[in-house]
């Protein structure tokens, strides 16, 4: 029964859409610069040109406040079948969670994620029930939500101003959502010429700084920008999150049959 | 046999260090385990060992696109008793288009229930500390081959075929039940054998279906009863005043048909499974029956509701077993009742996490409740410690209400 503990991990495993890089952090088509309203900005981020399909390897580093590091690998393919987002994770690392397997379908229309968790010493598929979206992602500092596509239609935009990070012209935005939520607010750094949100800042239901998302490594690939690394830091708790893709592969074709339980069944 | 094994345990440390995959084509090797340490204590005077055990399990699986090659020895190593070293699985899988096949000693899992085997009948189990061991622990591989054919992505079939029976290990030591005869019994264990034949071997077909509103599976089986029935006669005495029993255990045909399903509604699995058993022999006070038994159907069911709220785990299961067209004087009851429930909590990035998990028999007031704790210092390490606790006085649970116990396992995968 200490698979109960893989389980736990596991099912945490929902919606790590943003693993591709082709989320709320996507990149977006160029688009001729002009003045713009926050929402307008927020639509941009939103509406970015994503592949329909992909593969790549991940490494989520959690670091604690005293700069000790427990490492997860994975690799995970995922298609768009328009109405429904497939994604298949298989976990390489660390020993204890090895083969372990998570397959998610995501809808497009307000339908909950279906999800299913495969852990090798049961040797069956479980169909697993999909937690709030304000809790963490297996231990790390990204709740769901911080990995999930987020409509604009679900917050308030506001242009605060234009300003130069890391180089690059930024859009300055913050989003107040509508209705009570994990987050007060939000802050995010708009690359103008890109559409990814180069920083965003989370502040608690006290407004209080809760996190800061950085991206320190992005870049195109078959013509979609690409998250290559994130970096989720709480300021509050001193500990953070990286996640880094590699051997991204986008645009395969992948088959139906990657996103079956007898792949999940099969393991890499 | 310890020198033995930790040559393996060495082998497979070194070996597991380096990557064998040469390309996406060529079939890799890949070794994993661990090594655990298990101790537990009774909590009743004289507080004995209740179990000190330490575990080397190595799997090594050479993998291609096409084929898979798996073995799964293992070795208990126990202070106070006589060493196990076995192979739990060993089989070759063979992947095509549209058919897998894996043939050799395997472990094999039906149902959807957590921690009862109501469709989940292929593999028997290991029982000798009565229901204690990991779920991986308990199942005994068989010697089956098993074919899998996949006609689409959301439909599937399964058929295995089982040539030699396997029968479950009951609980031994201080987990062997009590039984109380009302004469002294002599055993007679010349009928126990299953002839290894075609006409002995077993049969099991299971049909899929996997959509994103429901998975549904349907089964059938021809099988062996995995315990043994007790053929009682009385025996002429010697002394006419003190009658004896002769009992003479034998393995006897088990036929099922059942069907499980999950589905997710607002959030919550919910999630079943139930088979129809024709048949199974049961004890009977009937004078007139031969062998003191009778046959009777029997319905078993499991209805299970999971939720996940935050970093909480509940899951909740109702067991139902009814034995049809009843009569009095059957020794086991015609309905029997129990109930599940699990409560898990994890902690401080996932590094603790509490856990309670009991079973309950509504008809004896009967229960285990296993409450656990487990700290992951680093990676692939973990510190566990728990009781087990029974109550009540008769029953599943309650006749092991000596056995309470607290025990820490440590345990390293690599």
């Amino acid at each position: 029964m200490n698979n109960n503990q893989n389980f736990n991990k596991m099912k945490n495993l929902k919606l790590i859409t943003a693993t591709l890089g082709i989320a709320l952090l996507a990149a977006i088509i160029p688009v001729k610069l002009k003045a713009q309203t926050g929402e307008e900005i927020a639509w941009k981020v939103y509406n970015r040109a994503s592949p329909s399909d992909g593969e790549s390897d991940m490494t989520m580093t959690l670091i604690n406040s005293k700069g000790k590091e427990r490492v997860r690998y994975l690799h995970q393919f995922l298609k768009d079948y328009e109405e429904v987002e497939k994604k298949v994770m298989f976990f390489k690392a660390p020993a204890d969670v090895k083969n372990t397997s998570f397959l998610n379908y995501s809808y497009d229309d307000d339908r909950d994620d279906d999800q299913w968790l495969y852990l090798p010493a049961l040797k069956k598929v479980k169909r697993i029930s999909g937690g709030s979206k304000d809790d963490y992602f297996m231990g790390s500092d990204f709740t769901y939500e911080d990995l999930e596509k987020r409509s604009p239609k679900k917050d308030v935009h506001k242009l605060l101003k234009q300003e130069t990070l890391n180089g690059e012209q930024c859009y300055v935005i913050e989003s107040t959502p509508k209705e009570e939520g994990q987050y007060s607010k939000r802050v995010a750094w708009v690359i103008k010429d890109k559409w990814i949100p180069l920083k965003i800042e989370f502040y608690d239901e006290d407004e209080e700084l809760l996190k800061v998302l950085t991206i320190p490594e992005f870049k195109q690939i078959n013509g979609y920008w690409t998250i290559i690394t994130q970096d989720m830091r709480n300021v509050q708790r001193s500990h953070k999150t990286v996640i880094k893709l590699s051997n991204i592969e986008l645009e395969k074709g992948l088959g139906d049959e990657k996103f079956t339980q007898r792949a999940m069944m099969k393991g890499l | 046999m310890k020198i033995k094994a930790i040559y393996i345990l060495g082998a497979a440390l070194l070996w597991s260090q380096f990557g064998f995959a040469q390309s996406e084509d060529e079939p890799k090797l890949e070794i994993n385990g661990f090594v655990r340490n298990y101790t537990g204590v009774l909590l009743a005077p004289p507080n004995e060992y209740s179990i000190i055990q330490n575990t080397l399990n190595l799997e090594f699986r050479l993998q291609s696109d096409k084929f898979a090659l798996y073995a799964n020895p293992y070795y208990f190593q126990y202070p106070n008793k006589d060493d196990e070293f076995k192979l739990r699985e060993a089989y070759v899988d063979i992947y095509l288009d549209k058919f897998d096949f894996r043939v050799g000693k395997q472990q094999i899992v039906w149902g959807q229930a957590d921690g009862v085997f109501i469709t989940d009948i292929v593999s028997p189990l290991d029982l000798t500390d009565f229901l204690l061991r990991d779920f991986n622990e308990i199942r005994i591989g068989v010697n089956a081959a098993k074919i899998n054919y996949y006609p689409n992505y959301d439909h599937s079939f399964e058929l295995v075929l089982i040539p030699s029976f396997t029968p479950s290990i009951f609980p031994s030591d201080i987990w062997e039940p009590t039984i109380d005869f009302p004469a002294p019994p002599t055993f007679d264990t010349s009928n126990i054998e299953v002839p290894f034949s075609l006409e002995s071997s077993e049969v099991f077909l299971k049909y899929s279906l996997s959509k994103s509103w429901a998975d549904i599976q349907l089964m059938g089986a021809y099988t062996w009863d995995d315990a043994p029935t007790m053929h009682v006669t009385q025996i002429a005495p010697p002394d006419p005043n003190a009658p004896s029993l002769l009992i003479k255990p034998e393995y006897h045909r088990l036929a099922l048909a059942g069907m499980s399903f999950n589905t997710d509604i607002q959030g919550f699995v919910l999630r079943g499974e139930g088979a129809y058993y024709f048949d199974k022999y049961y004890q009977t006070l009937d004078p007139t029956a031969k062998d003191a038994l009778v046959q009777k159907n029997f319905i078993n069911y499991v209805v299970g509701l999971d939720k996940s709220i935050g970093d909480w785990k509940l899951s909740a299961q109702f067991i139902q077993r009814v034995i049809i067209d009843y009569d009095e004087s059957i020794k086991d009851e015609e309905v029997d009742n129990l109930a599940t429930l699990l409560i898990s909590k994890s902690m401080f990035r996932e590094t603790v996490r509490l856990e309670w998990f009991s079973y309950y028999g509504f008809n004896n007031n009967d229960a285990l409740m296993r409450i656990r704790g487990f700290y992951y210092p680093m990676d692939a390490v973990s510190l566990e410690l728990g009781a087990n606790i029974f109550t009540g006085s008769k029953g599943m649970f309650g006749q092991y209400d000596d056995n309470d116990m607290m025990y820490v396992r440590i345990k390293y995968n690599f």
